[in-house]
């Protein structure tokens, strides 16, 4: 079964159990309910509202790490390393570089703008450039650490001086 | 067993695991206390419920069964402004604590008012007091979502927590009551989810493990002055870490908060290594208020809230940046915040704060310019060399270093005297002695005295024209560069 009409069905089926849920849960109180039309309207709408709510989030992926907050952006080989997850590191400059906190997913773009994927930040400390070791560099994916300061130096004119930001990033599934 | 029963029954087993969890993760005493006394509460009220009625226990008497279920709500409140506040809220919220007050007041009323657990939640004091600690517990949480962003995300589970409780409390039994069904007789079909809620909150803030604790009691040193926040501004933290191996070695109890710097620090205060999580700011705060609550009048080195910007964003850690200046204020004590790797803005945010400012030098860049005043431009040669013979990256010298760099230049010099010998040899001395009695003055120089000295990169060169008409001209430079080959030489014998 395509892999698109597969999780469509499961989201689908896990919809309809709720609303039976909801159903149910409307018949035992019933009585209740016998309050009034206005109460019923208000309680049991509010209630569907908030299942509907939490049900969509789930089911979209943003629970229980929320939406996306932020971009990062790859050039074609970064991108490639972090999807054959050969690179678990990824350094970016620290000043002018918005970047949400661990524990946050960010979508992964080309610099061409197209978005590749989503990572989880895992874990993040700020270095000096050249500080960085050349464990670091391998688990960026690059052959040695003057080879990453080479790159960075043609790409934001790093300075060994300058503090970048090194994460360690997770990929949490393709673009939606 | 009805469902009621074996409902409250699976609440009363995830009650008393939760508990045993954070009992033994727990690293803060008082709100392990206040969360088992609150945890316990509920599973009383619930185990007394499936007890009777499943005939296995007998009822509670009803003024007990009220007191527990007003000490349970009491607790909540206290709980809950406990995972808000921290170990700071015995000092910052005493009030909180008089809710326990009415408590037997109103178990003794009781029986002559008529108040029972069933009917707990009715339109009398009871529910009214019943009330206001679920609405204290509401309140706070809101209006910590709503005002801080150190707290938002806990917050926002606190709040699921309690209105749960809400819930599953005064609206089920509202409803209970409408439908003619026997009550619950205080117990809370909500409480497991309201005590995971809390749990998780006390878990997320929890304190950094703090490896090697000071054991000194936490007496006032001379090494810093009256202050509750001094901000350090170098380019890496040295200066930091030697104030507090220095307040440690003088008896005051010091605890440096940091990622990396274990294995760096030999000195005797406590580390507290900062865990990759997004409540690390919080986690951070959580700890140096610990710590300095139980050590009065300590000194907290935070020397890395770069990473705490990383890793919880500016915002939440400005905000602890702020709440930890309060706790050390309040606990007379002083915490250190190094400005190290901050962006421009974040520093400038710093600063906007109006806390103590100390700019302090970089070591190798001094060290340097103090070599320069006797050896010119061949000074960096020198570092240079040293730092390849002690394997020592020229970024990682410190004022640590400088007896071992005099032992290295002396003995250069003393390679030196089978070249160069006489006059020249005596004025090489000269400017040996001249550059360590320099470097070993700004060694010796406290944070407080560099902040406020002259450093030696800033001195102008007028201010020792006679060094520099030595070196430069009396010597000509060709002792100087001998010097130097000495100190290359040095190297090679130390490789062999």
């Amino acid at each position: 079964m395509d892999a698109h009409l597969r999780t469509f069905v499961i989201r689908s089926a896990f919809l309809f159990l709720i609303s039976l849920v909801l159903v149910a849960g409307f018949w035992y109180h019933r009585e209740f309910y016998q309050i009034g039309f206005t109460n019923l309207l208000i309680i049991g709408g509010v209630v569907t509202f908030l299942v509907i709510w939490a049900a969509r989030l789930a089911l979209s992926g943003e629970l229980p790490r929320g939406r996306p907050r932020g971009e990062l952006t790859f050039s074609m080989e970064e991108a490639d390393r972090l999807l054959k997850s050969v690179a678990r590191l990824v350094v970016r400059p620290s000043e002018g570089t918005t970047i949400p906190g661990v524990g946050h997913v960010v979508r992964a773009r080309y610099d061409t703008g197209p978005e590749f994927g989503r990572l989880l930040i895992e874990d993040a400390h700020r270095a000096f450039l050249s500080d960085l070791t050349e464990a670091d560099a391998r688990q960026a994916g690059y052959r040695s650490a003057d080879e990453l300061r080479e790159t960075g130096a043609a790409r934001w004119r790093w300075r060994p001086a300058d503090v970048v930001t090194v994460l360690r990033v997770r990929s949490v599934g393709g673009s939606r | 067993m009805n469902l009621s029963s074996a409902a409250i029954l699976a609440g009363v087993a995830m009650d008393a695991w939760l508990l045993a969890l954070v009992a033994i993760r727990g690293r803060r005493v008082w709100l392990q206390a206040t969360y088992a006394a609150c945890s316990l509460a509920y599973i009383a009220l619930g185990a007394s419920f499936v007890g009777a009625n499943e005939g296995v226990l007998s009822p509670l008497r009803d003024d007990v069964a009220l007191g527990i279920v007003l000490v349970a709500h009491a607790l909540t409140a206290i709980l809950v402004l406990g995972l808000l506040h921290g170990e700071t809220l015995p000092r910052q919220r005493p009030w909180a604590f008089l809710l326990l007050i009415p408590v037997p007041l109103l178990a003794f009323l009781a029986p002559i008012e008529g108040w029972t657990a069933a009917a707990a939640y009715e339109g009398n004091a009871v529910g009214g007091f019943l009330v206001i600690c679920l609405g204290i517990a509401l309140g706070e949480t809101i209006y910590a979502g709503y005002s801080s962003r150190l707290l938002a995300g806990p917050s926002v589970w606190l709040t699921l927590g309690v209105v749960a409780l809400i819930v599953a409390g005064p609206v089920y039994a509202y409803e209970l009551e409408f439908l003619r069904e026997p009550s619950l007789a205080g117990a809370n079909l909500a409480s497991p989810i309201a005590l995971a809620c809390f749990a998780l909150v006390a878990l997320q803030a929890d304190p950094f493990p703090i490896s090697s604790r000071s054991s000194t009691a936490g007496t006032k040193s001379r090494v810093l002055p009256e202050q509750d926040a001094i901000v350090f501004e170098e380019v890496r933290p040295n200066y930091a870490l030697r104030t507090a191996d220095e307040a440690s070695a003088a008896g005051r109890s010091t605890l440096i908060v940091g990622r990396n710097s274990a294995s760096k620090f030999a000195g005797g205060a406590g580390f507290a290594a900062v865990l990759p999580s997004r409540h690390a700011a919080l986690r951070a705060l959580t700890t140096a208020s610990e710590f300095l609550t139980a050590s009065p009048g300590g000194l907290v080195v935070v020397e890395d809230v770069a990473d705490l910007s990383t890793l919880s964003e500016w915002p939440a850690t400005a905000e602890a940046v702020v709440r930890l200046r309060h706790v050390a204020r309040r606990t007379h004590s002083t915490v250190i915040f190094s400005t190290s790797r901050l962006t421009n803005g974040e520093r400038q945010a710093v600063r906007d704060l109006r806390l103590t400012w100390w700019a302090l030098p970089d070591p190798p860049r001094e060290i340097e310019a103090i070599l320069a005043q006797s050896f010119g431009d061949g000074a960096a040669r020198l570092l240079a060399s040293f730092g390849r013979a002690r394997g020592i990256r020229r970024e990682d010298l410190t004022t640590d270093q400088v007896p071992a760099l005099l032992d290295f230049l002396t003995r250069a010099l003393a390679e030196l005297s089978g070249v160069v010998a006489g006059t020249a040899a005596h004025g090489l001395r000269t400017q040996l002695d001249a550059a360590a009695n320099s470097l070993q003055s700004f060694a010796a120089l406290t944070a407080e005295e560099v902040a406020r000295g002259e450093w030696p990169s800033r001195a102008s060169p007028e201010d020792h024209p006679e060094l520099l008409v030595t070196a430069a001209e009396y010597w000509k430079g060709k002792e100087m560069e001998e010097l130097f080959t000495a100190a290359d030489e040095l190297i090679l014998e130390e490789e062999k």
